[in-house]
């Protein structure tokens, strides 16, 4: 039973990722005071479960490929031979410790780029903490493994290009064309505030949604065991990506108040009405991400790439260029530096785990 | 969440209160800038000013508890609160200057009347302006987002009000009276003129306003 605890890991950083994802859904409703504090909460804490409930799973099965191919999970002749020799409850517990391991390398990561006030991604983090370990575990020399290990890597890389700028094409088009149809709406001063209000509601629910899809699987994939042997803590994919999207709502509902005030864009000047359709922009390819690819991507690189797109409509001159420097840092960083340390620790620790 | 209230309604019946203060005052001036007008007259006529001081007073009490329970996002109502609380700084402006003259049973030289005169009638010529943009506000929101020139007007006529005032000034000082006279009128003419301010002031915030919510 103690061996739930090391869920804690997981589950401590999808609280993490809700205290500072919930921003990206509602910051600048709430801190315009367009949503209050209190119903957005609501809001997101139950679309995150709706978005792990019914789409969560896509992405903790392409996280559990991740996994298996750097020796983080077992494999089913691993398993089944640890069946035979009675030692299934040694395994059960060196695959959630090295969950853990993955988790509190990424977690540790996360909190020191964001002490020294990089802008850091938890998702790209959790990846890199993966291929550190399969970098010191994995047989890297057994050309199978070397090449499945980099079509993935290729493919997680490849979000890092396709995330931001999926997110500026679809935000652009958005934008380009919800523009007029929004304008000849804006009658009154009324239909203003209720365009407003409805929209950033309409783009807060869909985010929390995308977050909820993409982001349970980072929470608790490390624990699922894909093999269905019962092999590490978790062995449904539903249910997993359902407790990461309960972790990440509990830290919405705890601790996001702070982040979703102070948060804020100067990527690009948007007006406010073009704020929640970059919101939406932002989750359509979140979620178009996952159900195409199947991989967590980074939120921040949509938010990025979102806003960027929306601030192209008004011309080039409008989008801050200077920015992306400190971002494209943070992309590359992020996982690099998560990757390096959990190489570090499975190096120490892999006379244990061999 | 979307509760309909008749904030607009209130502002344009504060908006009619506050023209009808102006209005008297108007009245007021003209008559205190006749040398012929018997004092009685004047303080009927300032009666008729601090009774519309009093409506419009009560008007924006009424708009502001309206939007209390409104469905309007929070700057909104900030931003129409502190175009009404300005609106109604006309209506203070026009009873402290009616209340001064009277109990200082101050008079303009007969000289300067011509002058006075241009200055409300300008002033009121800003003031149907900034009612009309208001007015859109509320009724073509959208038309105004796009196209505020009708603002610029309200700069334009607020210059020509410093025009006279500069002018008025130089003459005062030039006058053969002692300087606590000379002081005296230029006072006045200072209060007189700030109402074009107030209202000039108005229109930035509406165009403040119209700039932060552009699409």
């Amino acid at each position: 039973m103690w061996m739930y605890l090391l869920l804690a890991a997981g589950l401590f950083m999808g609280w993490s990722l809700g205290t500072n994802d919930a921003a990206n859904a509602f910051g600048t409703a709430v801190a315009t005071r367009v949503v209050k504090y209190r119903h957005a909460i609501i809001i997101i804490s139950i679309m995150v479960m709706i978005g792990a409930f019914l789409n969560g799973a896509n992405n903790i099965n392409k996280l559990a490929e991740l996994s298996a191919n750097n020796a983080v999970s077992s494999t089913t002749e691993e398993v089944q031979a640890a069946i035979e020799a009675g030692t299934l409850g040694t395994l059960k517990l060196k695959s959630a410790l090295k969950a853990a391991i993955i988790f509190a390398c990424a977690g540790l990561t996360v909190f020191i780029m964001s002490y020294l006030k990089f802008p850091v991604s938890a998702n790209q983090s959790i990846v890199g903490a993966v291929i550190g370990w399969g970098l010191c575990h994995a047989n890297y020399s057994n050309p199978v493994v070397l090449k499945s290990n980099l079509t993935e890597l290729l493919e997680f890389a490849s979000t890092w290009l396709l995330c931001p700028l999926g997110a500026a094409i679809i935000s652009f088009i958005l934008v380009f064309f919800t523009k007029r149809f929004i304008e000849e709406r804006l009658t009154t001063l009324s239909s203003y505030d209720t365009i407003i209000k409805i929209g950033y509601l309409v783009a807060g629910a869909f985010a929390s949604y995308s977050i909820g899809q993409n982001s349970s699987a980072s929470v608790t994939a490390f624990y699922y065991d894909p093999t269905g042997l019962g092999a590490n803590l978790l062995t449904d994919a539903r249910v997993a990506a359902v407790i990461g999207g309960a972790a990440i709502s509990l830290g919405v509902l705890t601790f996001s108040k702070r982040v979703m005030m102070t948060v804020g864009s100067s990527i690009a000047d948007i007006s406010q009405v073009d704020g929640f359709v970059v919101i939406i922009g932002m989750s359509l390819t979140i979620v178009l991400m996952g159900e195409w690819m199947g991989i967590p991507v980074s939120t921040s690189q949509a938010v990025v790439g979102a806003v960027m797109g929306a601030g192209l409509v008004k011309g080039v001159k409008n989008v801050h260029f200077g920015v992306f420097k400190n971002i494209a840092i943070a992309w590359v960083s992020s996982p690099v530096s998560a990757g390096l340390l959990t190489y570090l620790v499975a190096l120490a620790t892999k006379s244990y785990f061999a | 969440m979307f509760k309909k209230t008749n904030v607009s309604a209130l502002i344009m019946e504060q908006l009619k209160d506050v023209e009808g203060c102006l209005f008297n005052f108007e009245n007021y001036m003209r008559a205190a800038a006749t040398p012929e007008t018997a004092q009685e007259t004047l303080q009927s006529l300032a009666a008729g000013v601090f009774q519309m001081e009093g409506a419009a007073d009560r008007s924006l009490a009424a708009m502001i508890e309206s939007l209390g329970s409104g469905s309007m996002l929070p700057a909104t109502k900030e931003d129409l609160i502190n175009i009404a609380t300005s609106c109604d700084k006309i209506a203070n402006k026009c009873e402290h200057v009616a209340m001064m003259m009277t109990v200082q049973k101050f008079r303009f030289p007969s000289q300067y009347q011509e002058d006075i005169t241009k200055i409300l009638t300008i002033t009121h010529e800003a003031f149907e302006v900034l009612e009309k943009s208001i007015k859109r506000l509320f009724a073509k929101f959208g038309e105004l987002l796009k196209d505020h020139s009708i603002l610029y007007e309200i700069r334009e006529l607020e210059s020509q009000v410093d025009k006279i005032e500069q002018k008025l000034y130089a003459d005062i000082f030039n006058l053969d009276m002692d300087l606590a006279h000379q002081t005296q009128l230029a006072t006045f003419v200072e209060l007189l003129c700030d109402l074009s301010d107030i209202i000039e002031n108005i229109a930035d915030n509406i165009q403040i306003m119209l700039i932060t919510r552009k699409a």
